[in-house]
């Protein structure tokens, strides 16, 4: 880099402001561009030469088969089921993690004294082990656990959590949402902070009270940070499993048996790599779409825009 | 002066950091194992095994890899898929039958009877059966473990019911006195009888009660389902009455520990007796599992341990495993893992490695076990059937569940996959 | 909104923080009191809030059983690395994708973003193929490359362009009349002003190396090079039931100092993140 810009600018018409410009942009992006092509590109190559082969890792069989894994996509009978799991599990799961992390963040942008120990104890399960995480969770959602017994004193019998085919999509869900929400919050809360005060003055000053400056004033400010976490949310959300193969293995039934989990299972445990791939494929496919999708949306739903 | 401060720096760097991968001598062969185990015991004890080796073929060494058992089968299957399989491996039961029949393991019974000493009439016929194909041993059952039943004297007591010792002193020791004394433990408010590991999803491990109807998950060749013949319908109605209608088990969604001492029995391995409390412990006892319409039976979990046809030192990888396996290292072995070798099966030798069971328990559980005990279900492509027949299975576990039409719905579900 | 609050509000609102609070704490103290309790005692169910018999003796066999310190190393070290690299890499590249005009910048933003979509399951076997090619297997290598330069950096570069657009241009207008070059204007212009915006990148960079599971599980195959979140699953009996307890110690050691260190840099984190503004 240092090489580059000290060289003493030649005399030679061929350097000029925009090519040397031109040349430090691609010095710049170089290592992350690099980066990409050879950790993510070239493998999803990969992947999707794999998806045109029959590979079974333990007979050590690979024979191409052209599109024959794509036709068993949309043959499979079980695909369906995973692909509404795993629109139900999303939707859920954005809707109620956008929504808690507003919702925290707007408590804990207040002046209170304390607050900052109110601010890391909600952060604290981002840092918690996943697996200690899980296996308290297992037990509140018990049939005779925790959550049950406190419904119980208040008179309520509560379902069967993670056996009933809704309750276990919920469960599942909310459990991943307590994890992982702190860091949306957190988001918000600097988007928050953001906010100019002036515009609340002027607002005050106008009479407006305070449902009103929130949806007038706070949500499109923040509403860069909404987009650009919803994005993230969604597509994080398209990639949990460890949560699901713990609680529910997928069940009861096929009902929380989501995209990346049914992926998972193909691949690493039924050893149908070949399909596993195309799988990949579908989901990155997926996942593409809805990000272009919420990309230009963008326009229309964030309020500024450089 | 400043330059050799960073060159040290960065050598120290170098050698506190795990940037540089290990170096080995050129001519020298590493053998890698992968394992399921971390515990620092087992480690000593394979290392010990790993040194004599040593001691007359100097130039081998064998390294042991521990794996995180959840992850045992993916990262296997990662380093299989990546060109870079381990020498040696465990593996689970469960995976028996598509490593066996993959191809991807060397044959072992030739190695062996040529092996000096080995002795392979030693090892138990039934033991080996799930790891052999067309006669050729492809992995050795390192572990064969009976199931059992734990019981908390206290519980059941308490609950004024007869206890197990009680029922086999009056020979009545069957399934139905069995769940007959669950329920009672159940009406207590304890908990009656728990399958351990089961957790309505493992349901291969019903196969510890089931068996004593003679019910089979499907035919002998594996072509055919049998869940919907009569012997399981039987089966699987009792455990359905014993579940919802009498309370003996716990209903889905409540996992409960048997060794924190509120329950009055469990079906598990005997190794699991070092979850016994050591402070205040209740009064326990390990019995056999109980007799049921086909009469006495028992079940054993296993695991083999294989070599990778692969290997580019597939010769010593077998050697070695020869060797680990040998009578004189199985008497090691089998201070953790119960040996299939007919001549450690006796009390002397299995009374030494486990100090917490009485000369009786060995003789009645383990000793018999061992010696008639069938092998949990397994199959080629097993994680899949496991997961369909799960899946189907779920519809068994409400109150109001029709048995028959449920199990002809696991059929229905998971005979393709069977006759493929 | 910021504004004083009535003595009343103010109590039902730490009310209402409280109540929220219990499903975020719960298992935190569960994880916390479970380390201290013998092992019979961890799945007694109801479970206990107060351990009824205490047993401190799990903290000191988590560094008997594994080389936990040299693990502990292992993570803090590979986190610190991959931190640096990431701030590195990102904020040159947020840079450029920002403020510098050069052609198929666009194309190559989007190509970038790419890595934003990716699940790391998906890749795996290809990069585990690929690093087996390079004799980097059981190396660390993996574990701070694919961090740096591939996916989980792309969201830092997002974060760093984010900042760097919203940055008035007139600064850096003057440096070029004074004859800096770019890398010059980058380093002593931009960069210093990026500074919350670098705090926002390291927190979520450490944070992410920190708890990285499958990748170390694929790559790594000897006690001696493992990371936390892979040891943590190494603490069991000799027949291979998790010894829960020493576990559970192991894990609130790996929490305790990253809480600790998000209680100290917290403020300068948000404000940090404020100031970028992450404009879509």
């Amino acid at each position: 880099m240092s090489l580059m810009t000290e060289t003493p600018p030649r005399k030679r018409p061929f350097w000029t402001m925009a090519r040397r410009d031109a040349a430090a942009g691609y010095l710049f992006i170089a290592p992350q561009l690099i980066g990409i092509i050879a950790f993510v590109l070239i493998p999803l190559c990969l992947v999707f030469y794999y998806s045109l082969h029959e590979w079974n890792v333990l007979a050590n069989t690979f024979n191409f088969v052209g599109a024959a894994n794509y036709q068993m996509l949309l043959a499979d009978r079980a695909l369906p089921q995973v692909l509404l799991s795993s629109a139900i599990f999303s939707v859920g799961l954005v809707v109620l993690n956008m929504s808690l992390a507003l919702l925290l963040a707007v408590l804990l942008d207040q002046k209170l004294k304390g607050i900052t120990v109110f601010r890391t104890l909600f952060f604290s399960p981002v840092v918690v082990s996943l697996v200690a995480w899980t296996i308290v969770w297992s037990f509140l959602l018990q049939n005779n656990g925790g959550i049950n017994g406190m419904l119980a004193m208040i008179g309520v019998e509560g379902p069967n959590w993670l056996r009933n085919p809704t309750t276990a999509m919920i469960s599942v869900i909310v459990v991943q949402v307590f994890k992982n929400v702190g860091l949306n919050m957190i988001l918000f809360l600097a988007a928050l902070q953001g906010v100019p005060k002036e515009l609340y003055e002027a607002a005050r000053v106008d009479g407006a009270g305070h449902f009103k400056q929130f949806r007038r004033i706070t949500l499109p400010m923040i509403s860069p940070t909404i987009l650009l976490t919803s994005i993230i949310t969604i597509v994080g959300s398209l990639q949990v499993f460890a949560q699901i193969a713990v609680l529910t293995q997928g069940g009861p039934g096929m009902t929380t048996t989501v995209l990346v989990y049914y992926l998972y299972q193909q691949a690493f445990q039924f050893h149908f790599f070949g399909y596993g791939s195309t799988l990949s494929i579908l989901l990155f496919v997926i996942v593409a779409v809805l990000t272009f999708v919420q990309w230009q949306m963008r326009k229309r739903i964030v309020f500024y825009e450089n | 002066m400043r330059r050799t401060i960073l060159g040290s720096t960065f050598a120290a760097l170098a050698i506190t950091t795990g940037l540089t991968a290990p170096t080995f001598a050129q001519d020298a062969i590493n053998l890698r194992m992968t394992i399921w185990s971390a515990n620092e015991a087992h480690l000593a004890m394979f290392n010990e095994i790993a040194e004599g080796f040593k001691a007359s073929n100097p130039d081998v060494s064998i390294a042991f890899e521990p794996i995180p058992f959840e992850n045992y089968t993916t990262t296997l299957t990662t380093q299989i898929a990546g060109g870079n399989p381990p020498d040696l491996a465990w593996i689970l039961e469960s995976n028996a039958a598509d490593f066996v029949n993959s191809g991807a393991l060397a044959p072992l019974t030739e190695a062996f009877t040529a092996t000096e000493g080995y002795d392979m009439a030693d090892v138990s016929e039934q033991a080996t059966a799930l790891w052999q194909k067309d006669g050729q041993l492809y992995a050795y059952p390192f572990s064969t473990s009976p199931f059992a039943i734990f019981v908390n004297n206290d519980v059941i007591k308490a609950a004024g019911a007869k206890t197990p010792a009680e029922l086999i002193a009056e020979d009545a020791w069957t399934w139905d006195n069995a769940f007959a004394t669950a329920a009672t433990v159940g009406q207590s408010g304890k908990t009656g009888l728990v399958v351990r590991d089961f957790k309505y999803q493992v349901w291969q491990n019903m196969a510890s009660i089931w068996n004593a109807w003679g019910a089979t998950p499907w035919s002998a060749d594996g072509k055919t389902c049998t869940f919907a013949d009569q012997p399981m319908v039987d089966a699987m109605t009792a455990i359905h009455k014993a579940i919802f209608v009498d309370g003996a088990m716990p209903g889905p969604g409540e996992d409960i520990d048997f060794f924190t001492g509120e329950t009055g029995m469990t079906i598990t391995q005997i190794s699991r007796a070092s979850l016994l409390p050591k402070e205040d412990p209740f009064d326990w006892d390990l019995v056999p599992l109980p007799s049921g319409p086909v009469g006495t039976y028992a079940v054993v979990g296993q695991a083999g341990v294989g070599a990778f046809a692969a290997s580019p030192n597939v010769e010593t990888a077998v050697a070695f495993l020869g060797y680990m396996t040998n009578p004189e290292n199985s008497q090691k072995l089998a201070q953790f893992f119960p040996p299939a070798r007919a001549s450690l099966l006796n009390a002397q030798t299995l009374g030494a490695t486990n100090p917490l069971l009485s000369a009786e328990q060995i003789e009645n559980v383990v000793i018999d076990g061992i010696s008639y005990g069938m092998v949990l279900p397994g199959h080629t492509n097993f994680a899949q059937i496991q997961q369909t027949v799960r899946s189907s299975l779920d519809a068994l576990w409400v109150a109001d569940a029709d048995v028959p039409a449920v199990l002809q719905s696991v059929c229905d579900s998971v005979g393709p996959l069977l006759a493929r | 909104m910021k504004t004083d609050l009535s003595p009343r509000l103010r109590v039902a609102l730490y009310g209402l923080l409280c109540v929220l609070l219990i499903p975020f704490v719960f298992p935190t103290w569960w994880m916390l009191t479970s380390s201290v309790k013998p092992i019979s005692d961890i799945f007694a169910f109801p479970p206990d809030l107060w351990p009824r018999r205490f047993d401190f003796s799990t903290y000191a066999k988590v560094f008997e059983l594994q080389p936990f310190a040299r693990q502990y190393w292992n993570s803090a070290y590979i986190a610190a690395i991959v931190t640096l690299g990431t701030m590195v890499v990102s904020s040159m590249a947020g840079y450029a994708f920002a403020r510098i005009k050069f052609p198929f910048s666009n194309t190559m933003f989007m190509i970038v973003l790419l890595g934003l979509l990716i699940p790391s399951e998906v890749t795996i076997v290809p990069l585990f193929q690929m690093f087996l090619g390079w004799g980097m297997i059981n190396t660390h290598w993996p574990l701070i490359l694919v961090p740096v330069f591939g996916a989980p950096s792309v969201f830092a570069t997002f974060v760093m362009r984010q900042f760097f657009i919203a940055l008035p241009g007139e600064l850096e207008e003057a440096a070029r009349v004074d004859g800096l070059g770019r890398f010059k204007i980058f380093w002593l212009i931009a960069l210093p002003l990026a500074k919350p915006a670098l705090g926002a990148v390291a927190i979520f960079t450490f944070l992410h190396s920190w708890n990285l599971y499958l990748e170390p599980i694929v790559f790594l195959s000897s006690t001696q090079m493992f990371t936390l979140p892979q040891a943590l699953t190494q603490f069991t009996d000799a027949y291979g039931g998790a010894m829960w307890n020493i576990q559970l110690a192991a894990a609130t050691m790996t929490a305790i100092p990253v809480l600790v260190v998000f209680i100290i840099a917290q403020k300068q984190f948000v404000e940090g993140l404020a100031h970028t503004g992450l404009k879509g």
